[in-house]
């Protein structure tokens, strides 16, 4: 008892000790809290004062980061962790009252990896509001260009059993038994996950989105796997480059998840975003730092702070009234997801 | 290493001696001092010494004072408690004790030792399987269900709806949340099985201002646990073989194994009278925790798909140690494996040993009035319960929980089988719609597996309603 009891109290202290803290929109142990962890740890050896995370779970991610937009980011020294989740429900869910507009410490602009069972189309895929920029890839990978919506609905229908009903570990688990064909993962799950399966001969690489270059808003190849890039193969199979509505729609969702996949806020005119982000500069400058977070996520690098803003911009600026309409509409009714349009979000 | 693993046991069962706590809120907890292990192996060895002191102490809250340590331990309670009751909790311990130690051995080396050849078994065991175990699972809700049959179905319905508030698998739809943003990730596990069952007995014990047990000579008690033990040996095994099983199966973790464990000794003996003392309703169900705890650690390190939510913490602890649960390179980590099977088996022996020696001295807690405990067990398990986000939301949640738990142990709607239906609903629901989205009748009848668990499923539930119609009647 006595041992809890000191454990408790250094808890408490280790808490009320702290200078800076990080909220983060879900329980520990979920994959941006162990990343969250992992770069608050690395930034406390550069700054004088300590980072602690602060767990706010609740409604998928959402809570969390609605309560720090509506009250915790009036305190300078209370940052937000989010991830390309919370950012695919800042255009979908009404529930979302967070908007982006803060300051960026750090932003990890990532890429999805898509796979699927050797000798198959990959077409029984797991559902997910999350997976919607695979369920656009794989659409117009399916069906060609130059569709109107309603052929790319219908084709999409007609050719992907969208399974619904699967959690992540759920649909790792049924594709490397191959119950489902096809299946979507960040690079470091990628590795972990998929990468045995191919490894095995029971999987190949099928497509990922690219990196989003922040100054042009297109994306290139990734060089983690080069060749793989969506436009590069659908130019490959159908003879020209993707265009179009349906095209601007999948830029639009696969920019706001994956150029948002992980990052870190704090509230505007905090004074102590410089040196927060001074202090991730130097974790990003340091190989032994890069090296412990690059072990999560992969060979990606970071956006810091100015540079980070000017990334956001050029990811809000994509939101324009078709893309966005072609969006919701496909979610909707071709993905079965429950989602709103929202005219404020449009430029 | 040792220090590691003796601060790892005993910090377990600590953890485990606290009511409604249990081996994740522990393993939470830990995540604030993880820096403190300059050699992350260390740290593997006191994370897997925790787990496993911590899943044999929490028998000690379930026993002696009917209050489950973790909701693994709720099984134990039922028979365990009573015991107590009569003056017979070091028998009931160290049966438990004995029984949890043998099977987490025997689970641990069969677990650690061949875990790299597991890996071909969890690829047959697919959606139809998953589906098929998790009704069985339900199907043995009726065992433990009460004679008042009709307020069971009740109770089994109230606690599927429970486990339906969150998030519509099918849609992604907030459901049955009533607007509040808090429900949306559902109701959380501790507070519904603190407010079940924690707060009523505290409630309880409070009113009747006397001791959990009053002191009786237990001399003897000690021998007696151990000999029921190797008496009842196949409930033991049985119970381990279950909670093996259960383990290995991804995200079916909790205490279904050990409500499976308990219902088949039940079934198992079919003469005897349960719920009022039998000491195989103690080791039925305590064979199958320890070993739950090391089979679940198959799925979590080959796949790094956690077994149960325990693991789920473990996972992202070893993360923060950097190690990496499911990647390729670590099953070239030797040093990872031993110190994975070190904390483990070693905790396992470790904790034992100081429970057995120093059971008769942990048992005089049930001698302590109630008033004394009141507010200690209050106030532990009220901050197991907002180990969630802290909020008023937590406290919230917990005082609801624990109105339907008052209610049910007042008006008799079963809480055990209420608590089943609230950890399978989710469960059954998904498994449900992603069987339809990927089979049809004609894929199905051709998987032995999913056909053998079929014929199961109906044997039980016809068994279990005529059981209770007999009692009813």
């Amino acid at each position: 008892m006595k041992k809890l009891l000191a454990l408790c109290l250094m808890a408490f202290t280790t808490v009320t000790m702290a200078n800076y803290t990080l909220v983060v929109p879900q329980g520990p142990g979920g994959g941006l809290s162990v990343w969250s962890q992992i770069v608050a740890t690395e930034m406390n050896k550069y700054l004088d004062e300590e980072i602690v995370l602060k767990h706010l779970p609740g409604a998928g991610n959402i809570a969390g980061v609605n309560e720090w937009h509506e009250s915790l980011q009036e305190d300078s020294k209370v940052m937000v962790a989010t991830s390309g989740g919370n950012a695919i429900k800042f255009l979908t869910n009404p529930s979302v009252v967070y908007d982006y507009d803060y300051d960026a410490i750090g932003i990890m602009n990532l890429n999805i990896i898509v796979a699927k069972r050797v000798g198959t189309d990959g077409s029984i895929f797991p559902k997910g509001l999350g997976h919607a920029p695979e369920a656009f890839a794989i659409a117009m990978l399916f069906c060609g260009p130059d569709m109107t919506m309603e052929q790319y609905k219908a084709c999409f229908k007609e050719n992907v059993n969208w399974v619904p009903g699967m959690k992540q570990k759920e649909f790792r688990l049924a594709f490397k038994r191959g119950e489902t064909t096809g299946s979507r993962e960040n690079p470091a799950a990628f590795k972990k996950h998929i990468k045995p399966v191919i490894d095995a001969g029971e999987a190949e690489m099928w497509f990922h989105h690219g990196i989003l270059d922040a100054s042009t808003g297109n994306h290139s190849d990734d060089a983690n796997f080069p060749g793989y890039q969506f436009e590069i193969l659908f130019e490959e199979k159908w003879g020209v480059a993707p265009s179009g509505e349906f095209y601007d729609a999948y830029k639009l969702v696969k920019s706001v998840r994956d150029g948002l996949q992980k990052a870190i806020f704090i509230g505007k005119w905090s004074p102590h975003a410089e040196t927060l982000r001074a202090a991730l500069e130097q974790v990003a400058n340091n190989p032994d730092s890069i090296a412990a977070i690059q072990k999560k996520i992969g060979k990606y690098g970071w956006t810091i702070g100015e540079a980070g803003n000017k990334h956001v911009g050029v990811i809000m600026s994509m939101v324009t009234e078709d893309a966005y309409r072609t969006l919701i509409d496909f979610t909707q009714d071709a993905l079965g997801e429950v989602v709103e349009y929202k005219e404020s979000l449009v430029k | 290493m040792i220090t590691a693993l003796l601060l790892g046991t005993l910090y377990g069962l600590v953890i485990g001696l606290i009511p409604a706590a249990g081996a994740t809120t522990g393993l939470v907890i830990l995540f604030g001092f993880l820096s403190y292990f300059t050699d992350p192996y260390l740290g593997v060895i006191f994370c897997m010494a925790t787990v496993a002191a911590s899943t044999t102490g929490d028998t000690y809250s379930g026993v002696l004072l009917g209050i489950p340590g973790a909701n693994s331990a709720a099984a134990t309670m039922v028979d365990g408690h009573p015991l107590a009751k009569q003056g017979k909790a070091t028998y009931a311990l160290t049966a438990a004790i004995t029984t949890s130690t043998v099977n987490g051995l025997l689970w641990g080396t069969l677990t650690f030792a061949l875990l790299p050849w597991y890996t071909e078994l969890i690829m047959i065991f697919g959606i139809p399987e998953l589906w098929g175990f998790t009704m069985l699972s339900l199907a043995c809700v009726g065992f433990v269900s009460n004679k008042f049959w009709v307020r069971s179905i009740i109770a089994i319905i109230l606690g599927l709806w429970l486990g339906a508030i969150g998030t519509d698998p099918y849609s992604n739809v907030a459901r049955f949340t009533f607007g509040w943003y808090y429900l949306e990730d559902g109701i959380q596990l501790m507070p519904m099985v603190a407010g079940l069952f924690a707060i009523p007995e505290i409630i309880d014990g409070l009113k009747q201002g006397k001791a959990t047990t009053q002191p009786h000579d237990t001399r003897g008690q000690t021998w007696d646990g151990i000999k029921a033990t190797w008496k009842y040996k196949w409930d033991a095994l049985r119970g381990g073989a279950i909670g093996a099983f259960i383990g290995f199966l991804p995200g079916i973790g909790g205490g279904v194994g050990d409500w499976m464990a308990y219902g088949s000794t039940i079934a198992a003996n079919p003469k005897e009278e349960f719920g009022k003392g039998n000491i195989r309703g103690v080791i039925g169900p305590e064979g199958s925790n320890n070993a739950q705890k090391a089979t679940s650690m198959i799925p979590t390190v080959l796949f790094g798909i956690p077994g149960a939510s325990y693991a789920a913490v473990l996972m992202g602890l070893f993360m923060y140690l950097g190690f990496e649960l499911g990647t390729p390179d670590l099953s070239y980590d030797t040093k990872f494996f031993s110190s994975l099977t070190y904390g483990f088996m070693w905790g396992t022996v470790l904790v034992a040993a100081i429970c057995i020696a120093l059971n008769k001295y942990i048992c005089r807690l049930s001698y302590v009035p109630y008033k004394y405990y009141f507010p200690i067990l209050t106030g532990f398990v009220i901050w197991a319960c907002v180990q969630y986000t802290g909020g008023w939301e937590d406290y919230m949640i917990l005082a609801l929980c624990s109105i339907l738990g008052i209610a049910g142990k007042a008006y008799k709607y079963s809480r055990p089988a209420m608590l089943m239906a609230f950890i399978l609903s989710y469960k059954i629901e998904t498994l449900t719609i992603q069987m339809n989205a990927l089979y049809t009748w004609d894929t199905l009848m051709i998987r032995p597996i999913f056909i053998g668990l079929i014929v199961c499923i109906i044997l039980l539930f016809s068994l279990s309603i005529s059981k209770n119609k007999m009692e009813y009647s």
